[in-house]
Formats: structure tokens, C-alpha cells, sequence
């Protein structure tokens, strides 16, 4: 007898299969027209991207970069272990930044080092402002000078000498017009610096700008290597599944129609790529294989059993038992995705969450209109695993063995899913949030070891940018202010973590030093407004006027004090901001002068912040999003319950072994519980959808469907499983560790939510016997089932 | 050697563009024109007073329009071929009193002397020998953009008649210059200039300059060009720099040619004194 709904759902595939032709042409235009306008990608590969524009603390960063032209630099780092004051040395620095400045989109009048900056010296009678050396002079003799004059200027120490004089720094900041080339300019200094004769000298090339620049052409050149392979190692298992051209043909079409129509859609509506959406094509491969893989799998099913029957109804039938279970799938995912992108802050998560959503509807209708359409095309084809009735491959056998397990152990199974999950959840509570964009780096990449030895050896090139804003024009020439900034940096100063900071002041105090026969005494801040604004006039007869640019506006009403550190990880930037922070609120504002925290730190901090804040809640609403429409779709608020176990398991999992293997929830990381749980639910929905069939439908007695389970379904589920985790794992060949990470989690989560679909699913249900399934078990014997002496396995 | 020998030539070829300029004048309505050394002679023999004083408003403007004016009272005078300026601060009030005293000697290699007084620390500095192409004292222009004071040099550059343009309604002539050499290039900071000169009275009215790197880099207006006391003087000079957007404006007013100056004014004593 059959129920209302397969009446219904037959008709609906009688008209489908009748026009397949118009249905497979519409498919191929869908695609091709999707295609088309990959082309206008455009990519984004900035930090920036991940904070959303209208972010105050993003707008206040880039008020602050306006005003005081800060950017993020590249840096090329001279060593020299004898040191750097000797003639060789100091022209090598001149030299670099004379050919620094014919790199395309390198600023030629913002390039600062050793050659170019201006020293201020006092004598006798009067003082100096001028170049450090100028290279037609240069001999070892002018190099010692400017070793001492290095050593009386503390602004310069640490920040672009390193203290022992052994390295020195040629800063160059990227033109406004290229700043999206920051992979290709760190590319060519890279270059420029390799094609450097040296002798005594070692050349680094880092710095956020090349750190940022160059981190998505890095992570993208691998993740674009290694995803056609994991695709490859996906079609190998279909084909180990099914043994038949159509069985890996037709999951790769689909997977070409989802991700093809969920980036092109990206594209068309000017949505660029980022770092993350390397993860989209993943999902999305994972999902439109697993709905070809369980419609496949049932048709060959249905070939097994009903030889002889016409294509169109063997296509018919697999449609009728398999459109419930693809469709909630489709789905459960799609509310998942939807949950995420609602509640995340960042944007290319948002859209990432909107597209991939996107490209599952998109699957959905492939899976319901052209799979069938293809397969009307088509003979009736025996695959050889699948070719008996009765029988199973040694992959049906395994499951089937699995089941027995269950079966008749399945409180020892629950037992070990509740303790695997304690665990779990204990792993969790340590997990870290953190973020380092250098850690996504291999620690032997060159970029990754420039980092580390220029860290090591000056104050570092993590900045915590400090705004000071004056009451009125000319308040910077105010002592009172002067010497709040002061002890402002004296106090940040202090801090373990910081290395050192510079500001305005230190230009004060060196000119009140200067014109006062250079005594040491006089290296403080003067006592008189009148004074100090005639430093300034005295400094512009020898200096450029935009000399101070980066230390005040033109006003003299704000000011920059620029924090150095060289952790440049959240955990060690969170420390800083928050110490800065109280000490602006408890000391530092008054009536005449305010502070406010900008810079890489105080942008990391609000960013990673909020990721925290709003993880946790995305990914619960997500199951929440999951459960309700699991319920409505099953019809039953337990089903849907059910159906959410397993998941809950594998997120639990993945954080799980997060915290235990140390690894960070961070940016890239976050992205994972999106794909627990989007992966994850289909196992489930696939259990319970094939349990409500066997019991509910097809009235099979508990044992029996269990039986049915195993063979068909959970065979089905172990080939999911295998191409996903397989095909994925693939990433854990990538020296890239984000990749690296990614391809291990994403393993250990399909597997994990593919173990609990399979084993601690079946055993609830087995021992709770829930409503939603009309279970008429002859042997309901409640005393035996308590015993767990089921042995239903004849 | 060769140094001298280089001296030899442009002095030769300054005193045959004098020479040329001084024997054929300037005939208007003739189809050749004026080549471009004789053009950047006749500027750079035009009288600009054996000593002047004036006073000076100096207005810096930076790229969001903010502006910073400074009223001075400004004294030049001619020792033979070296030059000393003496700038005293009238305003703002925290620099008043504050002055600036040069000592521009003929030979380029030597350096210039440079005094300030402060008067909040009472005393006078003698400050870093500015170079040619440094920026002065927070202006657009630079040490050698005052000194020439709507001249063209006839040492530094080559420089090429392009045609014949109108500026503010005056006929000019257009003029290209290429600085002799890499070194001088550098020294000025300018790898090319080009200067509408006007062709009656041979005063810049318009100049145009480019960076090192061959990039755009100021455009300075002449504007209000009278006569004084028989002498052609510019009253506003305006510079924008195109790569910092800063833009300077000098208004000059007062101009005094014939009050003679006395040589012992230009001294470290005037500028503690004050006026």
C-alpha cells in the first residue's frame, strides 16, 4: 500500500522524467550561465575585509591612518652580526631604499630608514638638523658618527636600529592605487633583495603589510593546488562505490553545478573572494557528493532488486524514496548556513554563510530534477558492488557488521559516545581564542623567519596606535600634555609586553637637549608653551614639513604614540590594549586631553573579540535553526531532536580536539562548526529519514530495518564518509598550516558526525524506541531489552 | 681638473647667453623665438634691488585646508655676490620675536651660515647648513626657490623655448629646463622645470616642477606683478606641491627698494635686538 505522499511524489517524477530533455538542457544552460560570470571575481584579500566597513573601531583606525599617514609598511631588514655602523653596511641600507623606491607601487617619498631620516644634533653653539650620512661623504669614520648619534636618539633605537646595532630597518609603505598587490610587491622586494650582492649582511623582507599581502596568495596558491586533488580522491571512492562511469559522472556534475552557481552568483553580485571562501568549494563538494552518492546508491539499490524493470521506473522508485531524505538534508544545511551567517560579525563569513546556502539549494534542485533527467538518458546498469538483492560488498558487510554491534551492545555504545563526549566537552573548556596572521605561515617559510628575526631583534612590528586629542590649536605645545603623553609611554613602556613606543615627545626633548649644548640634563620637556612652539619653527629651517606628519597633525592638536610589541598574537594584544585601556580612563583623560586605542592591536582586539562573542552563538542558533527544521520537516519535535544528536556530538568533537591538539579558535577556525554541522546533519537526517522508511513505511520490525539499515544506508553513509574525509585529508599534505588544519578537522568532524549517525543514533533509538517511529517489535518484551540480550541477527 | 674645466664651460656658456641676449634684443612679432638660455638670462640679469625690505606673510596650507600664517618682516641685501636675509617673526605671538639670519655665499660648494634666535631661550643657534633643495623654513619652496626669487638659474639648468603662451593675459614665453647634471639634479631635487616667462618684462609667471622620480611635483603662480620704485616686483607668489597636497602662499607688501640698509644690520646682535 502506499501512502498519500509517494502517490504524489510518483506523479511528481512521472512529469520530471517525462521531460527530462528540456529539464538536462536548462541544466546545462544553468551551469554554463552561472560559469560566465566567474571571470569578474574580484578578490580581497585584506585583513580588512574581515571587519565590517561601517566598524567604528575600523573607521576610527583608518581616521587615524588618515590623519597621521600611517600604513601597514614592508619592511626589509639589514643584518649584519659585526654590526651595521660600517661603510658597506650603511650604503647597502642607502642603496635598498634608492631601488625600494623603483618597485612598482612602493611610495618613493614615504620610505624611511637609517639614510633617510633626519638626525638632530646639538653643538656648541646651535643645532643641527640633518641627514644621518649622505652617501658622497660616507667612510668609516661618518659611520661611527652616526653609530653615536643613533646611540643619543632614542626615537630611532629599537624601532628602526635594533639596540645592539646589528640590524636596520628600510621601511616602505604601499601606494594607496595598489593596495590589493600587496602579494606582488612583497613578491618583487623579495626579489629585489635576492638579486642584492651582500657580504657581511643577511636580508629579511616581512612587515604587516607584506604579512597581510602575502598571506592569501599563500594560502590560495595551496588550497587551489590541493582541492582539484581532494575532488580527484572523491571521484576514486565513487567510482570504488559504484564501479559504473554514471556513478562518478553524475555526483561530479553535480558538484560543478553547486559550486559553479554559488561562486558565480558571488561574482555577479560583485562579492569578492576571500581567504575563507577557499572553504565554500569544500562544502559544497561534500554536499552535492553526498546527495549523488545516496541517490546512486539507492538506484542501484532498486536495479538489484527489481531487474528487469523499465530506466524510468527504477528512476521513479529511487526518486520516490529518496527525495524526503535529500530534501531535508538540503534542508537542515541550509538553515545551518543561514543561522551562521546571521550571527556573524565578519563579513566574508556572512557571505560565505548566505552563498554556501545558496549552492545548496542549488543542489537540492539538481538532485531532485537532473539526476533523474540524466539518468532517463540512460540504460539500466547493474554496479557490480551493488549487483545482488541480497548479498553485500565487503563495504555493506562492514556496516552490516558494525550494526550488529549496535545492536546488541547498545548501551556499551551509548556508554562510549557519553564518555567520548565528557571528553570533548573537556578538551573545549580549553580552547583558546587567538589569532596571529604569521602562524599561518610555515615557520620555515622565509616570511615566517624575517617575522621572527626582526621581532627578535628590534621593538616589533605589532603597533598599538594611541590617538592624543588636544582641546584647542597648538595644545600639543601645552607642557601639561607633553608630559601626560610622556607618562603615558612610560607607563605602556613598562609593560612586559611592550618593547617601546615613540611619539612627539621624544622629538621635544631631543631638540630641548640639542639646544641646550646637548647636556644631558636638558633631555626632558621643556616648561614653556612659548619655547617649545619655537622648537618647532627652529626644526622646519633644516627639516621637511611633513617630517612630523606621522607624529602630529598639522594643528599640533593631535598626536600619534605609536606602541611597539613583538607578540603579535590576540592573547598578548587583548593584555596590552586592556592595560592601555584602564590607564587612559583611570590617568590619562581630562578635560584638556584625551586618548583613544587604535592601530593593529586595538582593530585585532575589537575583531577577535566580537569572533569570540558571536561564535558561540552562531553555532548554537545554527543547531537551533537545524533542530526546528528537522522537527518541521519529520513532522515531530523528537525526530528533529534526533536528528540533532549526532551533530551536537561532532561540533562537540571538532572543539573537542581543538582544545586538546591547542589548536586556536580564530578566524580561519571558526569556519569549522559551520561544516560540522553542515556535514554533519546530513549523516543524521539520513539515519533518521532511512529508520521512519524501514519502520514507519516499509513495516519492517525493528530488527529487520535495522538489518536494512546497516546494508543499504549505512553503507551508503561509509562511502560519504570516505570520500569527504579522504578527499579532505587530502589538505593535510599542504605545508600550509590553515590548509593543513583545515583538511584534519574537517576529516575528524564528517567522521565524527558519520560515526554518531551510525552507531550512537542507532542505539538511542534502539533503546529509547521513540514516538516518531511506530516500532512493532514481535519480541517487545521490555524485561529482554533491559537485559540487552536482543539478538536480532538470526 | 675636468671640474675646472666644466667651470670653464659654463661660465663660457653664461657669458655668451649674456652676451647674446645683451647684443640681439628681442625683436617682437619675429618668427624665431628667444632660445631658451637667452630667455633664462635675461630673467637672471633683471634688477631686483641691491637691497630690499618688505614685509612677509607667509600662509602654509596643508591638504585638508587647514592653514598656519605667520607675518614677517623680511631684509635682503647684495655683498658683491653673496647674499644675506634677515627674516624677523611678527606673528603668531609664540614665535614673535623669533628670527632667522642667512649668509648665502656665490659658491655653491660652500656652505651657507644659518642663525636663529629664540627668544624663549634667549638665545642665538646656528643652525644646520641648508641645502639647496631643502624645504624652507616649513614652506613649499625650497631654500633655492627663494633665493632665485623669480629667476631662472643659468648654472643649473639647459633649458628649451616650447612656445609661446598667455598667463593672466600677459604674453610669455614657455621654457623647459634640464638640470646640467645627475649631481646637480639631485642637489635641487628637480629633474625637470618649466617656467612661463613673461616676455616684456622678463618675470616668472608661472613655474612648473618635477621630482627626481619624474613625478609631478609643484606648480607655483606669480601673481600681482608691479612695479616698485622702477623695480618689477612679484607681490604674491603661491606654490601647491602636488604629492603632499601642502600649498604655501607669500603675499609681500611694504616693498622698499631704496631705503639703504646698513651692512652691519645683517648681524647675530640685529637678531637678539630685534626691530
Amino acid at each position: 500500500m502506499k501512502t498519500k505522499e509517494e502517490t504524489q511524489a510518483e506523479r511528481f517524477f512521472y512529469a520530471v522524467t517525462q521531460r527530462y530533455k528540456l529539464i538536462l538542457t536548462l541544466s546545462v544552460i544553468f551551469i554554463a550561465g552561472a560559469i560566465t560570470f566567474l571571470p569578474s571575481m574580484t578578490k580581497d584579500t585584506t585583513t580588512e575585509a574581515f571587519i565590517p566597513k561601517d566598524d567604528p573601531v575600523l573607521l576610527y583606525r583608518d581616521n587615524v591612518r588618515e590623519t597621521f599617514g600611517l600604513k601597514d609598511p614592508m619592511v626589509i631588514a639589514v643584518y649584519n652580526e659585526s654590526g651595521i655602523y660600517n661603510t658597506e653596511t650603511l650604503r647597502l641600507i642607502h642603496e635598498l631604499g634608492e631601488r625600494l623606491k623603483t618597485v612598482e607601487g612602493i611610495d618613493p617619498d614615504q620610505l624611511t630608514s637609517l639614510a633617510t631620516e633626519n638626525n638632530i644634533t646639538g653643538t656648541f653653539d646651535g643645532m643641527l638638523v640633518e641627514p644621518f650620512y649622505e652617501i658622497e661623504n660616507l667612510n668609516d669614520s661618518t659611520a661611527s658618527i652616526v653609530r653615536d648619534a643613533i646611540a643619543d636618539f632614542d626615537l630611532y633605537r629599537g624601532s628602526l636600529i635594533s639596540e645592539d646595532g646589528t640590524m636596520a630597518l628600510v621601511v616602505a609603505e604601499i601606494l594607496d592605487s595598489h593596495d590589493d598587490k600587496g602579494d606582488e610587491i612583497y613578491k618583487a622586494i623579495v626579489e629585489l633583495t635576492e638579486e642584492t650582492n651582500t657580504t657581511n649582511e643577511l636580508l629579511y623582507v616581512a612587515g604587516e603589510g607584506a604579512v597581510s599581502g602575502y598571506m592569501a596568495t599563500y594560502i590560495d596558491a595551496d588550497a587551489q593546488r590541493l582541492n582539484p586533488i581532494a575532488g580527484l580522491v572523491i571521484t576514486l571512492i565513487l567510482f570504488v562505490a559504484f564501479r559504473t562511469l554514471r556513478g562518478v559522472v553524475i555526483p561530479n556534475i553535480m558538484v560543478l553545478a553547486t559550486v559553479g552557481s554559488a561562486l558565480g552568483a558571488m561574482a555577479g553580485f560583485g562579492v569578492s573572494f576571500f581567504v575563507i571562501t577557499n572553504a565554500l568549494p569544500v562544502i559544497l563538494i561534500a554536499i552535492g557528493v553526498a546527495d549523488g552518492i545516496h541517490i546512486m546508491g539507492q538506484y542501484y539499490e532498486e536495479v538489484a532488486h527489481n531487474p528487469g524493470l523499465s530506466q524510468r521506473k527504477l528512476v521513479i522508485l529511487t526518486m520516490t524514496k529518496m527525495w524526503r531524505p535529500v530534501t531535508i538534508t538540503s534542508l537542515t544545511t541550509i538553515a545551518g548556513f543561514l543561522a551562521i551567517s546571521y550571527t556573524s560579525y565578519m563579513p566574508p563569513m556572512t557571505y560565505f554563510g548566505i552563498f554556501a546556502a545558496f549552492g545548496v539549494s542549488v543542489a537540492l534542485v539538481y538532485a531532485l530534477f537532473f539526476i533523474p533527467s540524466a539518468l532517463m538518458l540512460l540504460k539500466p546498469q547493474v554496479s557490480k558492488p551493488m549487483k545482488d538483492a541480497v548479498k553485500s560488498d565487503a563495504f555493506g558487510n562492514l556496516t552490516s557488521k558494525l550494526g550488529k554491534v549496535v545492536v546488541s551492545s547498545p548501551r556499551r555504545v551509548v556508554g562510549v559516545a557519553a564518555l567520548t563526549m565528557l571528553l570533548a566537552i573537556y578538551g573545549a573548556t580549553k580552547i583558546t581564542v587567538n589569532e596571529s596572521r604569521i602562524s599561518n605561515f610555515k615557520s620555515t617559510e622565509s616570511i615566517a623567519v624575517a617575522d621572527d628575526v626582526i621581532n627578535a631583534k628590534t621593538d616589533g612590528t605589532t603597533y598599538l596606535d594611541i590617538k592624543i586629542e588636544t582641546k584647542d590649536i597648538e595644545g600639543l605645545f601645552q607642557p601639561h600634555a607633553l608630559r601626560k603623553i610622556e607618562a603615558l609611554q612610560q607607563h605602556l613602556e613598562d609593560h612586559p609586553l611592550v618593547n617601546g613606543s615613540t611619539s612627539i615627545v621624544d622629538f621635544v626633548k631631543k631638540m630641548n637637549k640639542s639646544l641646550n649644548e646637548n647636556r644631558d640634563e636638558f633631555y626632558v620637556i621643556p616648561n614653556d608653551e612659548i619655547l617649545i612652539a619655537q622648537y618647532f619653527l627652529i626644526y622646519s629651517t633644516g627639516g621637511d614639513p611633513t617630517d612630523f606628519d606621522n607624529y602630529v597633525d598639522f594643528d599640533y592638536r593631535l598626536a600619534n604614540v605609536r606602541v611597539r610589541m613583538s607578540q603579535s598574537e590576540y592573547v598578548d594584544e587583548k593584555v596590552v590594549q586592556e592595560a592601555a585601556q584602564k590607564y587612559i580612563e583611570e590617568h590619562f583623560n581630562d578635560e584638556q586631553i584625551t586618548a583613544n586605542l587604535s592601530g593593529k592591536v586595538a582593530l585585532d582586539y575589537q575583531w577577535i573579540n566580537q569572533l569570540a562573542n558571536n561564535h558561540s552563538k552562531g553555532v548554537l542558533l545554527a543547531l537551533l535553526a537545524v533542530l526546528i527544521v528537522a522537527s518541521l520537516s519529520f513532522r515531530s519535535l523528537r525526530a528533529g531532536v534526533y536528528t540533532v544528536i549526532p551533530v551536537i556530538f561532532g561540533v562537540a568533537i571538532i572543539y573537542g580536539v581543538m582544545g586538546f591538539a591547542g589548536v586556536w579558535l580564530s578566524v580561519g577556525t571558526s569556519m569549522f562548526a559551520a561544516i560540522a554541522i553542515g556535514v554533519g546533519v546530513d549523516f543524521a537526517v539520513h539515519t533518521v529519514d532511512r529508520m521512519i522508511f524501514f519502520i514507519n513505511e516499509e513495516k519492517l520490525d525493528i530488527d529487520t530495518a535495522f538489518k536494512a539499515f546497516y546494508k543499504t544506508t549505512g553503507r551508503a553513509l561509509l562511502f560519504n564518509v570516505l570520500a569527504l574525509s579522504l578527499g579532505f585529508g587530502v589538505l593535510i599534505t599542504s605545508s600550509v598550516p590553515p590548509l593543513l588544519r583545515f583538511g584534519a578537522l574537517v576529516a575528524v568532524s564528517v567522521s565524527a558526525g558519520f560515526a554518531a549517525s551510525i552507531t550512537v543514533l542507532p542505539a538511542i533509538i534502539y533503546l529509547l524506541k521513540p514516538k516518531f517511529l511506530r516500532i512493532k517489535d514481535k519480541r517487545t518484551d521490555t524485561a529482554s531489552i533491559k537485559k540487552g540480550e536482543l539478538d536480532l541477527v538470526a | 681638473m675636468k671640474n675646472l674645466k666644466n667651470q670653464i664651460g659654463k661660465s663660457a656658456v653664461i657669458l655668451l647667453g649674456i652676451l647674446i641676449a645683451l647684443i640681439r634684443p628681442f625683436a617682437s612679432g619675429s618668427q624665431s623665438l628667444p632660445s631658451g638660455m637667452e630667455i633664462a638670462t635675461k630673467t637672471d640679469i633683471r634688477n631686483d634691488g641691491e637691497n630690499v625690505s618688505r614685509k612677509l606673510t607667509m600662509e602654509l596650507i596643508d591638504k585638508r585646508g587647514k592653514s598656519r600664517t605667520r607675518e614677517t618682516k623680511t631684509f635682503r641685501k647684495y655683498f658683491g655676490k653673496e647674499r644675506r636675509t634677515a627674516i624677523f617673526y611678527e606673528t603668531p605671538s609664540n614665535v614673535k620675536g623669533t628670527a632667522f639670519l642667512v649668509y648665502d655665499y656665490p659658491d655653491v660648494n660652500e656652505d651657507d651660515d644659518q642663525w636663529l634666535y629664540l627668544p624663549a631661550l634667549r638665545k642665538t643657534r646656528r643652525i644646520s647648513a641648508s641645502n639647496r633643495g631643502d624645504y624652507f623654513l616649513g614652506t613649499d619652496f625650497t631654500y633655492e626657490d627663494i633665493k632665485l626669487e623669480s629667476k631662472l638659474s643659468v648654472e643649473d639648468y639647459t633649458y628649451k623655448t616650447v612656445g609661446k603662451e598667455m598667463i593672466d593675459g600677459k604674453e610669455t614665453y614657455v621654457v623647459v629646463g634640464l638640470p646640467v647634471d645627475k649631481e646637480t639634479e639631485k642637489e635641487l631635487g628637480y629633474s625637470k622645470i618649466k617656467a612661463w616667462v613673461d616676455a616684456e618684462n622678463w618675470m616668472i609667471r608661472k613655474g612648473e616642477f618635477w621630482d627626481v622620480a619624474g613625478n609631478h611635483l609643484k606648480t607655483t603662480y606669480i601673481k600681482d606683478i608691479k612695479q616698485v620704485q622702477n623695480i618689477w616686483t612679484a607681490l604674491t607668489v603661491q606654490v601647491k606641491n602636488h604629492k603632499t597636497g601642502h600649498k604655501t602662499n607669500f603675499t609681500f607688501s611694504e616693498v622698499d627698494y631704496t631705503t639703504v640698509i646698513d651692512d652691519d644690520f645683517f648681524t647675530q646682535q640685529t637678531l637678539v635686538r630685534g626691530l
